[in-house]
């Protein structure tokens, strides 16, 4: 296996960054987020989680996806292409978030064209856990803190420097370029976490869904957006044509795209008012059976990777993990 | 001697048992040793009730939940909240605002030396000299004195922003809205803000773009500073539940500055009094 040093990684990484866009985990005023560096030195090395998934690199938190050109006629415009951009640092669990997200925009038709051509553009290099961190638990939904799926190439970090390993074609041909010699190495077994609860069957969730816990594990929710904003799998969107130009005779849109969450109460909002998720209970229970029953169901794909973030951010404690805790003990 | 904590639970026991409340709104610790709020519907659960300083949010805006009718021809619920003397304010605020009726809630107001956020001591407790809330049905007190400390210049903090130039003070402001994730967990956490429908989410008219970026979020916080300008009551929970650490404390002082210096006013002294900026007086004499 090919190995290469702090020194050469750096440097690799500073030449890639004139090339390409390189974004990477930087500390801000102590909160870790993916932002665009100008080489190895701007990265936040060193890290354990950080406070946001790369996920706005590749479905934006806000993008435009249209523009529209209103005059005498209309005219509707497509928006420039994403730059190539490589995602370096992403943790396992990350990775395969997106792969979530990919179920949603590009497994089923039809295919969504500003997602897949993010996609395209973005390689994703990982960074494997040595071992899982305080509030995560990719193992309970089968994951690994040293898991390959979802990345082009995964990076581990062994005596004297960092293990590569390419996983996908696009991964294999940046990898090539990579400096380092090949060694006999041994990769070191992350550490695990024990005890942690067991994710029931969709099947098990379903027969749960009117227990009285839903509406007390809901009674602190404030109905804000931190939960979905910080996770890696959630992927609702709110779509506004917005005006950006106005001038005599000439109109110009945007055809906006931007989070949204389904923990707030406008969210299902509808036309004339009608909420069909009229209470916070329905809403909070609605994100924990997007992520471990809908999704899955509908979707084929995971709706939780348990990096942890949600349990994190949450305000006011509201813990994922209980939650996953307390329906497996029902069952039980 | 029962520690304040004990207190607290018998207090709460006393409301369920003799079912004044429907549910009793304190402090819990998750097994993680996170402090949540906790809703207490039986008296055998009161023991999960706790108090310390790391108790920063404030309780009453979950009075928002319980003010209306859960149904047709039922009546407003009764609850209990834990209270400290900055909540106590917001709760008259709420009173004055006509968002709950007295009588529909139990005060188990707290003395209180200051809490922290994130393991610090939190801005507004460092010049607060206020240790019994202004309103209370029970009031649960620290064992001795609390100490009050000597402050001379009650907006200590807010001076170094008025210091600045315009351009300093945007740019600032412009590095720490940069971190926002427009999460809106300040809004929500806020026993102030309640609107039905906030000025960045209205659709007609469409006052903000759904946007996740610098000027949406600039906007927002700025806005929402001015709505709550002599309303705010200091209670930090804006800046307590800010995933992203943004010193929102800083901009609501920097507000009660202005108001208690043009005004004379402080938020929730009483339910009587109205907020300066909700009144029109044209005989009005800023303190200028």
């Amino acid at each position: 296996m090919k190995k290469l040093t702090q020194e050469q990684l750096n440097g690799w990484l500073d030449s890639l960054a004139q090339e390409q866009t390189l974004i990477a985990p930087v500390n801000l005023e102590d909160k870790l987020l993916y932002r665009e560096v100008s080489g190895s030195q701007g990265i936040a090395w060193g890290f354990e989680q950080t406070d946001m998934s790369p996920k706005t690199w590749l479905f934006p938190a806000t993008e435009p996806i249209l523009k529209i050109v209103q005059g005498e006629t209309v005219a509707v415009e497509p928006v420039d292409a994403p730059a190539p951009k490589v995602v370096f640092g992403v943790r396992p669990c990350d990775a395969r978030g997106a792969l979530a997200i990919d179920a949603l925009f590009l497994d089923k038709d039809p295919m969504d064209g500003q997602y897949a051509r993010h996609r395209e553009a973005t390689t994703l290099i990982g960074l494997a856990c040595p071992q899982m961190w305080e509030s995560c638990f990719c193992t309970v939904l089968g994951g690994a803190p040293n898991s390959t799926e979802g990345l082009d190439i995964l990076l581990t970090e062994v005596d004297g420097g960092y293990a590569i390993q390419a996983v996908s074609e696009k991964g294999k041909a940046l990898a090539a370029g990579m400096p380092g010699d090949d060694e006999d190495l041994t990769l070191p077994e992350p550490v695990l976490k024990e005890g942690l609860p067991a994710l029931r069957s969709t099947d098990e969730w379903k027969e749960k869904f009117g227990e009285q816990f839903w509406s007390r594990v809901s009674d602190r929710c404030l109905g804000c957006r931190a939960c979905t904003f910080v996770c890696p799998t959630c992927r609702c969107f709110d779509v506004r044509d917005e005006v950006v130009k106005r001038r005599p005779g000439e109109q110009v849109f945007e055809r906006l795209r931007a989070w949204d969450a389904c923990t707030v109460s406008a969210y299902r909002r509808i036309a004339g008012g009608h909420n069909p998720r009229p209470t916070q209970h329905m809403r909070l229970r609605n994100r924990f059976y997007c992520k471990f029953m809908y999704y899955p169901e509908d979707f084929n794909a995971l709706g939780c990777v348990g990096c942890g973030r949600c349990i994190d951010a949450c305000p006011v404690g509201i813990d994922i993990l209980e939650v996953v805790a307390a329906v497996d003990e029902m069952v039980t | 001697m029962s520690t304040m904590e004990e207190r607290i639970r018998d207090a709460a026991r006393e409301y369920l048992e003799q079912e004044k409340v429907t549910c009793v709104i304190g402090y819990e610790r998750s097994a993680r040793g996170v402090v949540r709020p906790a809703f207490i519907y039986e008296a055998d659960d009161v023991e999960r009730l706790i108090w310390g300083e790391d108790c920063n949010l404030d309780l009453v805006t979950y009075l928002h939940n319980f003010k209306h009718p859960p149904g047709r021809g039922v009546p407003i619920p009764k609850v209990a909240v834990v209270v400290r003397p900055c909540d106590a304010r917001a709760l008259n605020l709420l009173l004055y605002e006509q968002q709950i009726q007295r009588e529909n809630v139990k005060v188990i107001g707290l003395t209180c030396a200051g809490t922290t956020i994130r393991g610090e001591p939190r801005t507004a407790c460092q010049f607060c000299s206020e240790r019994v809330p202004v309103v209370y049905d029970v009031l649960i007190e620290a064992d001795g004195e609390i100490d009050v400390p000597a402050v001379q210049d009650e907006y200590a903090d807010v001076q170094e922003m008025d210091d600045w130039t315009p351009a300093e003070r945007l740019s600032y402001w412009a590095r720490e809205f940069d971190r926002c994730i427009r999460c809106y967990a300040c809004r929500q956490a806020c026993p102030g803000c309640y609107c039905y429908e906030c000025v960045a989410e209205q659709v007609e008219p469409h006052w903000s773009s759904i946007a996740l970026e610098l000027p949406e979020k600039h906007f927002f916080h700025v806005m929402r500073a001015f709505h709550l300008a002599g309303r705010c009551v200091e209670c930090d929970a804006c800046e307590a539940v800010c995933p992203m650490d943004i010193p929102l404390s800083k901009l609501n002082r920097k507000l009660a500055k202005e108001v208690e210096a043009l005004f004379g006013y402080r938020t929730g002294d009483d339910p009587e009094t109205a907020p300066p900026l909700a009144t029109f007086d044209p005989q009005e004499q800023l303190r200028m």
